[in-house]
């Protein structure tokens, strides 16, 4: 078999805007002519109008748009600290995870969902409710990465460290933390989606803002345009995390 | 002829001399033994053995014998309980951290999150040495490895052997007295191991620090050494004490075609061969 010549990126970009013009097309055919019906399925020409509409006329959807990525933020922020902070007290205090990894493991076994009519009625319709689902799932996915990434730690590093006569603290800041730290930030990408999930689906529940609750609303009066809007808006937001995630990582780890 | 005796005054004899009282720098075994009793594994078995100031040692002898189990105890790695006799470094018990050791393993152990220079730099780090003194010492020891110009470099973009000379400048950028070297050349290629071994003796030739030296490999240990210890198949015995009369400074290229050297070489071989058939 002869080698395949690498595409150039022009062509690449041109055939993936090519096989969306297309889909896009068939989708905006099989709705104008009733082939599908438009209320299962929308009309991309429709969706275009309303989210021009909602984010540049009236601008609703940034404010739900706000509220729905502050509440992300501040769970996946609480969510990550807690994570590492009890993650590394594991890897450095075998026995605080001896005492408390049986409780937590019961915890992160159960459907974090069921959790969010508790957290309702704890945290009431505002963001702190959205902020605690997202904290439940950002925790343990943060958590269970810090402490593969702590118990990851070279052996050969630890040797080298106790010759030179290395304090705790030492071997804590020079080998096992830096060694975590890619692992970890496997788990913090991961957080980050999973700290949207966990939002969004809180305020799909109950809310008074955010983008699920719009869609809760959009959905329940059958405006399918506006349905397929915020969720094109969240498919951006979750590829934007995803990207600045990544080119975060390739910064801060181009060791490797 | 080169191999008759040692040369010059500072010569192999008065420094081993210098090393009887167990002043700094001088490792004493005396009767040592160590039995890891949970695993019923006798590893070494009354060993005696003085490395004098400045003296360059090396342990060789069949896998599994305890060679690196000697070094441990050195260094101070091994748990109270499994060792019997004394055991003098510097004229002091071992210890976990003593700063009179540099240990340098056989996989280079460097920090991939750290460049060349950092990784260098690491060992002074740890045992607190001011940022201006520990550069200068880590720069000077990148040059002299024949690293310069590296130094921003990540191990990841390093070979195997550039990396183990990153591992060399660490551990002579270290003021201790005593290097404690387990098969540090052990993963290498022949050839890159022919070129660190001169890397190495041109280090040691500056300041004549005490070695311990462990190889499986013969002519590693007998172009390097001013003693070659042997030992037996476990558990680990001193065999043969073999002093290697070749002048210094050496060249490993010029000894390999030195008849002294293979002389001495059959003869440690000899040795080595009697332990098996034991």
């Amino acid at each position: 078999m002869r080698p395949a010549i690498p595409a150039s990126a022009m062509t690449v970009w041109g055939g993936r805007l090519l096989i969306l013009a297309v889909f896009f097309g068939l989708w905006e055919y099989a709705a104008a002519t009733r082939a599908i019906d438009p209320i299962l399925i929308g009309r991309p020409s429709g969706i275009a109008t309303y989210l021009w509409h909602e984010v540049f006329v009236t601008r609703s959807l940034i404010e739900d748009l706000g509220w729905t990525l502050l509440a992300t933020a501040l769970a996946f922020v609480l969510g990550s600290i807690c994570g590492v902070l009890v993650g590394m007290a594991f890897v450095t205090k075998p026995i605080i995870e001896a005492l408390v990894s049986p409780m937590l493991l019961a915890l992160n076994a159960m459907p974090r969902i069921a959790l969010a009519p508790l957290f309702l009625i704890w945290f009431g319709l505002g963001i702190g409710s959205k902020i605690a689902i997202g904290f439940s799932l950002t925790f343990f996915i943060v958590l269970t990465n810090t402490v593969a990434g702590g118990r990851g730690v070279n052996p050969d590093h630890i040797m080298l460290a106790q010759t030179l006569g290395a304090s705790e603290h030492q071997i804590f800041r020079k080998f096992i933390l830096p060694s975590a730290v890619p692992v970890i930030f496997n788990g913090l990408r991961l957080g980050l989606i999973f700290a949207l999930l966990g939002v969004v689906g809180g305020e799909i529940i109950a809310s008074e803002h955010g983008l699920g609750q719009t869609l809760q609303v959009l959905a329940s009066s059958f405006k399918t345009n506006g349905v397929f809007g915020v969720i094109i808006l969240l498919a951006l937001i979750g590829m934007g995390i995803t990207w600045g995630m990544t080119a975060l990582e390739n910064w801060l780890l181009r060791w490797r | 002829m080169s191999t008759a005796v040692r040369t010059g005054v500072d010569g192999g004899a008065s420094r081993v001399a210098q090393g009887v009282g167990g002043g700094p720098g001088s490792i004493i075994f005396s009767n040592v033994s160590v039995e890891f009793k949970a695993a019923g594994v006798l590893a070494i078995d009354d060993v005696s053995l003085r490395v004098g100031v400045g003296e360059f040692v090396s342990v060789v002898g069949p896998s599994g014998c305890g060679k690196t189990t000697l070094l441990n105890f050195a260094a101070g790695l091994l748990p109270p309980g499994v060792r019997r006799g004394e055991l003098l470094v510097g004229g002091k018990p071992p210890v976990m951290g003593n700063r009179d050791i540099a240990y340098m393993l056989a996989r280079d152990a460097l920090c991939p999150w750290r460049t060349t220079l950092e990784n260098a730099e690491l060992g002074c780090e740890i045992r607190g040495l001011s940022p201006d003194v520990r550069r200068a010492r880590a720069l000077d020891l990148i040059e002299k490895v024949g690293l310069k110009g590296f130094e921003a470099t990540y191990p990841k973009a390093l070979s195997q052997g550039m990396r183990q000379r990153v591992a060399l400048a660490r551990t002579f950028a270290l003021d201790s007295p005593i290097l404690l070297m387990d098969e540090p050349f052990g993963a290498l290629d022949a050839q890159t191991k022919l070129q660190l071994e001169d890397v190495l003796l041109s280090l040691w030739q500056r300041e004549r620090r005490t070695v311990l030296f462990i190889t499986h490999d013969l002519s590693e240990a007998v172009l390097m050494s001013d003693r070659v210890i042997v030992m037996s198949a476990r558990p680990g015995r001193i065999i043969a004490d073999v002093a290697i009369a070749l002048a210094r400074p050496r060249s490993v290229r010029a000894l390999q075609k030195d008849p002294a050297y293979h002389e001495l070489y059959a003869q440690v071989w000899a040795k080595l061969e009697e332990g098996l058939s034991q």
